[in-house]
């Protein structure tokens, strides 16, 4: 047998070579769509989706994965979109930017996608956005949901629209909730990115205009913590105890939000009862935990099924759970729902031109399995769409992980940002020192003057 | 900060600590012996872990643990044995180019095959009964679990020390880095002796996997988490020396525990680390506890 002998002074630059080989083999994409028309049909069309099927937020894209598959079975089963059977192309970008991005282009120049649906995180959307406006191509946002999308000037793209509540509406919310329940001292934690920053500034700036008094026991530079590797989260968990808060903020998410609720609990079983938390969660992560996910905490959701109880979202529940044999999470119901608004548009615009689609979906009215029509405002491209808020409680045996007892539907319309905010959003006057890197809502001369 | 606090973060370092550390001395006893620098290693780890999940599981709370440790680690030694008779032997006197591009297939290769047979959903494992109550120090709670894990550390790089320092299969091992031809000649067979550094590697993983396994959400994407931590505490400590490891997890460990919570430096707590590694591979190329080796 023979062996290399290597110096060891090659190592670094194996170890270097290692570790950019591994970062860039991990941002090539894979699998791909079939050409498969069925009879009846003039041919097949494609939507794209780049998703997170691994990394950090992979239980989202099984989710928009599964749903996407059955409302184009939907939309075939009617006699597909303009006459072509309609067929979802998904990718993995692994909840990485590059690979979003890498995806996109490939869904766009390769795939000839009619529409993309918007990757899961803010991050990635910030990154892909641009390249389906340059291109022309429909982006439909039901998961990635940082205002700023709409609102950044150099962000702005004609053919993007929101069928998710942004991180205004959600902050806003939040801020509104926490406020009602008069905690005094509060700890914020929060992901390190656009979507983190976004929502926790909207949390702030709602929280002190309804509650003044109310105190952020942490100081501003540890409210965030590094995304989306982080798996240990001993330092938040100490300085939560160190500071000793009424209730945290936070809105970490996906393997994130589980880990950190499994560590917590071991530091302390009671640890939530002395330190309850206010999250953004969803059913996967109330699904992951099951009964380890603690009870009394005040969640908002963004498409709780449990909490929605109308014949559209119980057929669909239905209908999902008999095909993927499993409840569908917040993500399936929101792409769902975009799916079905595009298909809707693009029939009445009797094309797949997204100059035309999009005609058809600002300004008009979808129903949503959320128990109400929503409609797509001028200027931001966002639905004026509602969160669900409640507190953990266990199912009683329906479930394996609790649901939300006292449960509220609050309205789009309540929390959609004003339209004077959102042009002087748009009108870049919201910005520190002109950079448009700095955009906070709390910065518009309109919210300054309350 | 106060002496309780000073006392939360440290013991929390440790905790990040104990479990980077049984990974990466697994990384670091491959390359010292093989010469191979295995991106795999983080594969095996996940599959550990959703070992550790399935069958604790299956056996509830009294031994479920203790149970998909045993089996983690055993089916963890078997895929890692098998990797090194089909794919390693073949390329040991390869270029690291070729042993890179192997290993890294080996990746992709074991997440697909993890995700298919484990699905995408993340999974959740209880610690074991006896070792899930917290302790209350210096007025502070912390997890019973969290000093497990530092002692499983303690005692497994132990183990490993003695197994390498005071054992005939320790002295082949360090022989065969040395001079293969000659210990083959010596009548050992230097294959074999591969193959069960290679399992001891996978088995270092596999303890490293199921340990954490209760602590964090077992999904498909651990791998890639934990390679690139455990690869710069190697570096940092020196590829090929189990002190490096241990004091690589140790810096590693407490540099994140502090930089995060600390106002000034939370901003660059994960840059630290690879400031750090950055720092050692310019002063000192092979570690600070790694031997130069000789033309």
């Amino acid at each position: 047998m023979t062996r290399n002998s290597p110096r060891l002074g090659r190592i670094p630059s194996i170890l270097t070579f290692s570790l950019a080989a591994f970062v860039l083999a991990a941002a090539c994409g894979g699998g791909g769509g079939q050409q498969n028309s069925g009879g009846g049909f003039k041919g097949t069309k494609k939507v794209g989706y780049s998703g997170a099927l691994t990394g950090q937020s992979a239980l989202y894209g099984k989710a928009v994965s599964q749903t996407l598959k059955l409302a184009m079975d939907d939309l075939n089963a009617k006699g597909g979109v303009n006459g072509y059977k309609m067929e979802p192309v998904i990718y993995d970008d692994g909840t990485t930017v590059d690979k979003a991005t890498a995806n996109f282009r490939e869904l766009i120049l390769q795939d000839n996608v009619q529409a993309a649906f918007g990757p899961v995180t803010s991050a990635q959307c910030q990154a892909t956005s641009p390249i389906a406006k340059q291109n022309k191509t429909l982006f439909l946002s039901a998961t990635c949901n940082s205002y700023q999308l709409s609102t950044e000037p150099d962000l702005i793209n004609p053919y993007f629209t929101s069928v998710v509540p942004n991180t205004y509406m959600e902050g806003t919310a939040a801020g509104r909730f926490v406020a009602k329940l008069g905690s005094k001292r509060i700890f914020i934690v929060s992901p390190k990115y656009l979507f983190g920053v976004s929502e926790t500034n909207a949390f702030v700036a709602s929280l002190k205009r309804a509650n003044p008094s109310a105190q952020i026991v942490n100081p501003e530079s540890t409210w965030y913590v590094p995304f989306p590797t982080n798996p240990r989260w001993d330092s938040t968990i100490n300085a939560i105890q160190s500071f000793k808060p009424d209730l945290i903020y936070t809105n970490i998410f996906a393997a994130d939000e589980i880990n950190f609720v499994q560590q917590a609990q071991q530091v302390d079983p009671d640890f939530f009862k002395k330190y309850p938390f206010v999250d953004l969660s969803s059913v996967d992560e109330l699904r992951a935990l099951g009964n380890a996910y603690p009870l009394g905490m005040h969640l908002y959701m963004r498409a709780p099924f449990f909490a929605i109880n109308n014949q559209r979202m119980n057929d669909f529940v239905k209908r999902y759970k008999e095909r993927f044999n499993e409840e569908p999470s917040d993500w399936a119901v929101l792409d769902y729902d975009a799916a079905m608004m595009w298909g809707q548009a693009a029939n009445a615009a009797k094309s797949f031109d997204a100059d035309k689609v999009i005609k058809q979906i600002v300004g008009h009215s979808f129903q949503s399995l959320r128990g109400y029509s929503f409609t797509i405002r001028a200027g931001d491209q966002q639905a004026d769409v509602g969160e669900t808020i409640g507190t953990t409680a266990d199912s009683g045996g329906k479930y394996k992980f609790p649901i939300l007892k006292d449960a509220q539907n609050l309205k789009g319309s309540d929390l959609i940002m004003p339209k004077q905010l959102m042009q002087e959003l748009r009108d870049g006057k919201c910005e520190k020192d002109g950079n448009p890197t700095t955009t906070d809502f709390a910065l518009c001369p309109s919210w300054k003057q309350g | 900060m106060s002496g309780g606090q000073l006392l939360l973060f440290v013991v929390g370092g440790l905790s990040n600590a104990a479990y980077l550390f049984i990974v990466a001395a697994g990384l670091s006893l491959v390359f010292g012996a093989l010469r191979v620098i295995n991106m795999a290693h983080g594969s095996l780890y996940m599959i550990a872990a959703f070992v550790t999940g399935v069958v604790a599981n299956q056996l509830g709370l009294t031994l479920g643990f203790w149970g998909g440790l045993v089996v983690a680690v055993i089916v963890t030694g078997l895929v890692g044995a098998l990797i090194e008779v089909v794919v390693l032997r073949r390329v040991y006197g390869e270029e690291h180019l070729v042993q890179l591009l192997a290993t890294y297939a080996l990746t992709l290769v074991i997440a697909g095959v993890v995700r298919t047979v484990f699905g995408a959903n993340y999974r959740t494992v209880k610690p074991p009964a006896a070792i899930n109550f917290s302790v209350t120090l210096a007025g502070n709670s912390y997890a019973a679990y969290s000093f497990f894990m530092i002692g499983a550390a303690v005692v497994i790089g132990t183990g490993v020390y003695i197994l390498m320092y005071r054992t005939t299969l320790g002295r082949n091992i360090r022989a065969a880095v040395s001079d293969p031809e000659l210990l083959s000649a010596s009548g050992v067979n230097v294959a074999r002796l591969y193959t069960v550094v290679f399992v001891m590697g996978a088995a270092l993983a596999a303890l490293g996997g199921a340990i954490v396994a209760p602590s964090q959400a077992v999904n498909a994407s651990m791998d890639t988490d934990v390679l690139v931590l455990a690869f710069a505490i190697s570096v940092i400590g020196g590829l090929g020396s189990i002190i490096g490891s241990l004091v690589g997890a140790l810096i590693v460990g407490e540099v994140l525990s502090f930089g995060v919570q600390n106002q000034y430096t939370n901003p660059y707590a994960i840059a630290f680390v690879f400031i750090i590694m950055v720092i050692v591979l310019t002063i000192r190329p092979w570690g600070l506890f790694g031997k130069a080796e000789q033309t």
